[in-house]
């Protein structure tokens, strides 16, 4: 009985997916620019928060410091563009390699801790990072940016942009998936609910802390490269903890024990954000009340709400 | 860089570090007893610092208006700082981190706007009160009274801090607490009352913070968040949980800070953060904290 | 099938554990009582790879394995299950025994396989011989006490132990269940061929089912013998009668 129910699942699932791309597929031909533009950043932002829930969600680590890996992928892209003639792919690609260098090297001091003074150290170096792209002018032009980064033609108009980003975003999410419904993956989700009893089965709890790190870091360094040849710029709030944040907020907003909750985040994330910053500056205040409310009534997250009913619901019609 | 300039440096980094004390002690105390990191403390600086020019000036008329102030201005954050612990804070004591650091962090966003909303978003000064205005001259050192007022401070209030923890039986209450809160509430403890006690008084020590600071540096939008990192910084550095673990951290992390804008002034911002690097690596509970 | 000899761990100035040494044959079912701070939850922590020893050898099948780390200990056949309940509460039933399983079998770190069919028989066994099987779909921290306590053992026996040790395992079961428990453990270690230390609180249980009992008291072992010979032991009995005083 268990096998049907699951195979009607999996069925569900695969139609769900396929009408969810083909509506991002066809969304260009029924919106303008700008909203091509809104949704293609939502669609960045999705990436970067669904990579960060690797680590989050999936493996219990607590990162203040997202933001920093982000900016590592969107830099050295730019950097790549601006002083090189390095093919844009290989400079697209150099992004998350070296957003995946810089993990190994900063999640390996990280993960020697856990919980508050994991998440300090986190902390601690993305605003290092941060500091490095503010303060190296010669090399980074800090605080004014890198502004008119060279990208191919043929993705310089938004719409090719946009399936462009929508092809690579659906192929990140569907190794992450991979990855999530792996034995890795649960043994990820093993460490996450009882580090000392997953050490005491036989896993060596800091190499897959590692692991998951980089892989995370690996995300994030593609969605900020995505990120750079969108904006064809690229700033040191990259880095910065408010950028951070948003990260986090989004995979709160959407679920971080669903594995579509970043993407629900960031969808109600980037809508709101436009929303409200159309009808007030205080978008801060209203951000904080919002979260306020998700923390108190809506634990599990938007997504994480849906589900829930969902299967309230299955039950009921079950009797 | 003559011995004038090096000593300059010197009490410049210091009375830096004796206001960040403050908060880092509030934050560490916080820590301690409530296991919770309040991510907004920096905004009730801020707000304290608000408060500190919003009273001083509807009272210029009044002479002393800035001690008038002084008084007021942290009694009004943590009066504030009360009504927050018992309406949300008491909510997440026993939650997951990643939401008491949301939480928090929800905390600086409204309260920055709240004193957006309230004093708008230029910047405002605070002057110095009589009788620490103008400088101090000592042989050949020219340097403000004002900052000597600051570096006094810090002392000051570390030592009535530790009496009061050491003497008193609030203070004995609160260790109970923080040492074993289930064995506390067993003997009659009013713990709840005791968690907002302790933040009340951590948000005292903050908004005093931000109402000494007032005249020193202009009071905006922003200062919230310079000050939370540099605090972070030092209560890892002295141990999350000590009282003398935060004087010693706010010393050091005010000298590092000062010599290092003399060595290398552009990664002096870095320093501190390598040096918390180094302290979680090798002694994660910091140099007077102590390991969980 | 282990020796240990002369181990010893103090906290700050407490002796937790002093010098403790004993045998252990293959195939017994022995257990290690004695009153509450007597050092015995630590000295598992030692044999498992918690604590490292400040002094003293451990030896498994005449192996040294003095400071390996848990998940080196847990390869090499000793497996253990803990006082309190030490399961993953988000995760299924089936899926806390899986993730054992999949460890010892080595595909923990595989990003390619299907985690959903892998290696179902070996679980469900595992979960019924325990007496979850018809329960392995529950979210584990929605499980009865018992349930829990239960599931924790087979935890312990997805990594396939030669040796498993077992803190307090009927710990806050009433004594329908503990002797469930009991008949359950025994059973299987019939069925495994599995050498079986308890920490036990539970006298009925301790008498009942071991072959030997060491007693320990502020970290040495005062008593070793048969059951009869220790219920018999002055010093045993000046202990716990002190106990109760």
């Amino acid at each position: 009985m268990m096998e049907s129910f699951f195979k009607r699942e999996n069925a569900g699932r695969a139609i769900g997916l396929v009408v969810a791309v083909a509506f991002f597929a066809v969304l260009p031909l029924f919106i303008g620019e700008g909203s091509i533009s809104l949704v293609n950043e939502m669609l960045i932002l999705a990436l970067a928060a669904c990579g960060l829930n690797l680590m989050l969600g999936y493996a219990g680590m607590v990162s203040f410091g997202p933001a920093g890996l982000y900016a590592v992928g969107a830099y050295t892209t730019a950097l790549l563009l601006l002083y090189t003639k390095i093919p844009f792919g290989l400079a697209l690609i150099a992004g998350p390699v070296m957003a995946g260098i810089a993990s190994i090297i900063v999640g390996w001091f990280c993960v020697r801790r856990t919980a508050v003074y994991f998440a300090l150290l986190t902390l601690a170096f993305s605003q290092i990072i941060h500091t490095i792209i503010f303060e190296w002018y010669g090399f980074t032009k800090g605080d004014d940016g890198i502004v008119d980064i060279p990208v191919p033609e043929f993705l310089s108009s938004i719409t090719n942009y946009y399936y462009f980003s929508l092809i690579i975003v659906c192929i990140c999410v569907a190794l992450m998936w991979m990855i999530v419904t792996s034995p890795f993956g649960k043994t990820l989700q093993a460490l996450r609910e009882n580090p000392d009893r997953t050490e005491s089965i036989g896993i060596h709890v800091r190499r897959y802390q590692l692991s998951a790190f980089v892989l995370s870091g690996f995300f994030l360094g593609i969605a900020g490269s995505l990120f750079c040849c969108f904006n064809k710029s690229v700033f040191p709030d990259y880095a910065d903890i408010m950028k951070s944040t948003e990260m986090l907020v989004v995979c709160l907003l959407g679920g971080i024990y669903q594995f579509l909750g970043p993407i629900g985040g960031s969808i109600v994330y980037m809508f709101l954000d436009k929303l409200i910053t159309g009808y007030t500056q205080y978008w801060p205040l209203v951000l904080g009340l919002v979260i306020l409310g998700l923390l108190i009534f809506l634990r599990g997250g938007i997504v994480g709400f849906i589900v829930e009913r969902v299967a309230i619901a299955r039950q009921g019609s079950r009797g | 860089m003559t011995f004038q300039g090096l000593i300059i440096q010197l009490l410049s980094g210091l009375s830096v570090g004796m206001v960040i004390f403050l908060i880092a002690v509030a934050l560490s105390l916080i820590f301690g007893t409530l296991r919770i990191l309040n991510l907004a403390h920096g905004s009730l600086y801020m707000l304290g610092a608000y408060l500190c020019f919003w009273i001083s000036s509807t009272l210029s008329q009044v002479s002393g208006a800035f001690w008038w102030s002084l008084i007021l201005a942290p009694i009004g954050v943590a009066l504030f700082g009360g009504f927050l612990e018992a309406l949300l804070l008491r909510r997440i004591y026993s939650r997951e981190m990643l939401e008491q650091f949301l939480l928090t962090f929800a905390l600086i966003l409204i309260i920055g706007d709240l004193c957006k909303l309230g004093w708008g978003v230029d910047y405002h000064v605070v002057d110095t009160p009589w009788p620490l205005n103008g400088p101090i001259i000592l042989g050949g050192i020219v340097f403000p009274r004002y900052n000597v007022f600051l570096i006094l401070c810090g002392p000051l209030i570390y030592v009535g801090l530790s009496a009061l923890i050491r003497y008193t039986r609030l203070g004995r209450v609160i260790r109970a607490v923080t040492y074993n809160r289930e064995m506390a509430n067993a003997l009659g403890v009013n713990v709840p009352l005791v968690y907002t006690a302790v933040f009340m008084l951590g948000c005292w020590l903050a908004g005093l913070g931000g109402a000494l600071v007032a005249p020193m540096c202009a009071v905006m939008p922003g200062m919230d968040m310079v000050v939370l990192i540099d605090c972070f910084i030092i209560v890892v550095i002295g141990g999350l949980g000590s009282l003398s673990g935060a004087f010693l951290g706010s010393l050091i992390f005010g000298l590092v800070t000062a010599f290092g804008i003399l060595v290398a002034p552009r990664l002096a911002i870095a320093f501190g953060f390598i040096l918390m690097i180094i302290v979680l690596i090798i002694r994660p509970w910091g140099l007077m904290g102590k390991p969980e | 099938m282990l020796r240990v000899e002369e181990i010893g761990k103090s906290f700050g100035g407490l002796m937790a554990v002093n010098g403790v040494s004993f045998q252990i044959e293959k195939g017994e079912l022995s257990s290690i009582i004695g009153p509450n701070g007597a050092g015995k939850t630590t000295l598992f922590n030692l044999l498992t790879g918690h604590l490292s020893p400040d002094k003293g050898r451990i030896l498994f099948k005449e192996k040294e394995i003095t400071g390996l780390s848990p998940h080196g200990i847990c390869r090499l056949g000793i497996g253990r299950s803990f006082q309190r309940t030490n399961i993953f509460p988000r995760l299924s039933a089936f899926d806390n025994v899986q993730v054992a399983v999949m460890s010892w079998r080595r595909k923990s770190s595989n990003i390619f396989l299907r985690v959903q069919k892998m290696l179902r028989e070996e679980t469900d066994e595992i979960l019924e011989s325990v007496g979850l099987g018809d329960k392995k779909e529950m979210t584990a921290g929605l499980l009865a006490h018992g349930d829990q306590r239960r599931l924790e053992i087979g935890i312990a026996l997805g990594s396939h132990p030669e040796l498993l040790l077992l803190d307090e395992p009927t710990a806050g079961m009433s004594p329908e269940e503990s002797g469930r428990t009991v008949e359950l453990i025994q059973g299987l270690a019939r069925e495994r061929g599995l050498t079986l230390l308890f920490i036990e609180h539970d006298m009925n249980v301790v008498f009942g089912i071991s072959e030997k009992i060491r007693v320990m008291h502020m970290g040495s072992i005062i008593a070793e013998g048969m059951p009869e010979e220790v219920r018999a032991n002055q010093d045993v009995q000046r202990i716990y009668l002190a106990e109760e005083t």
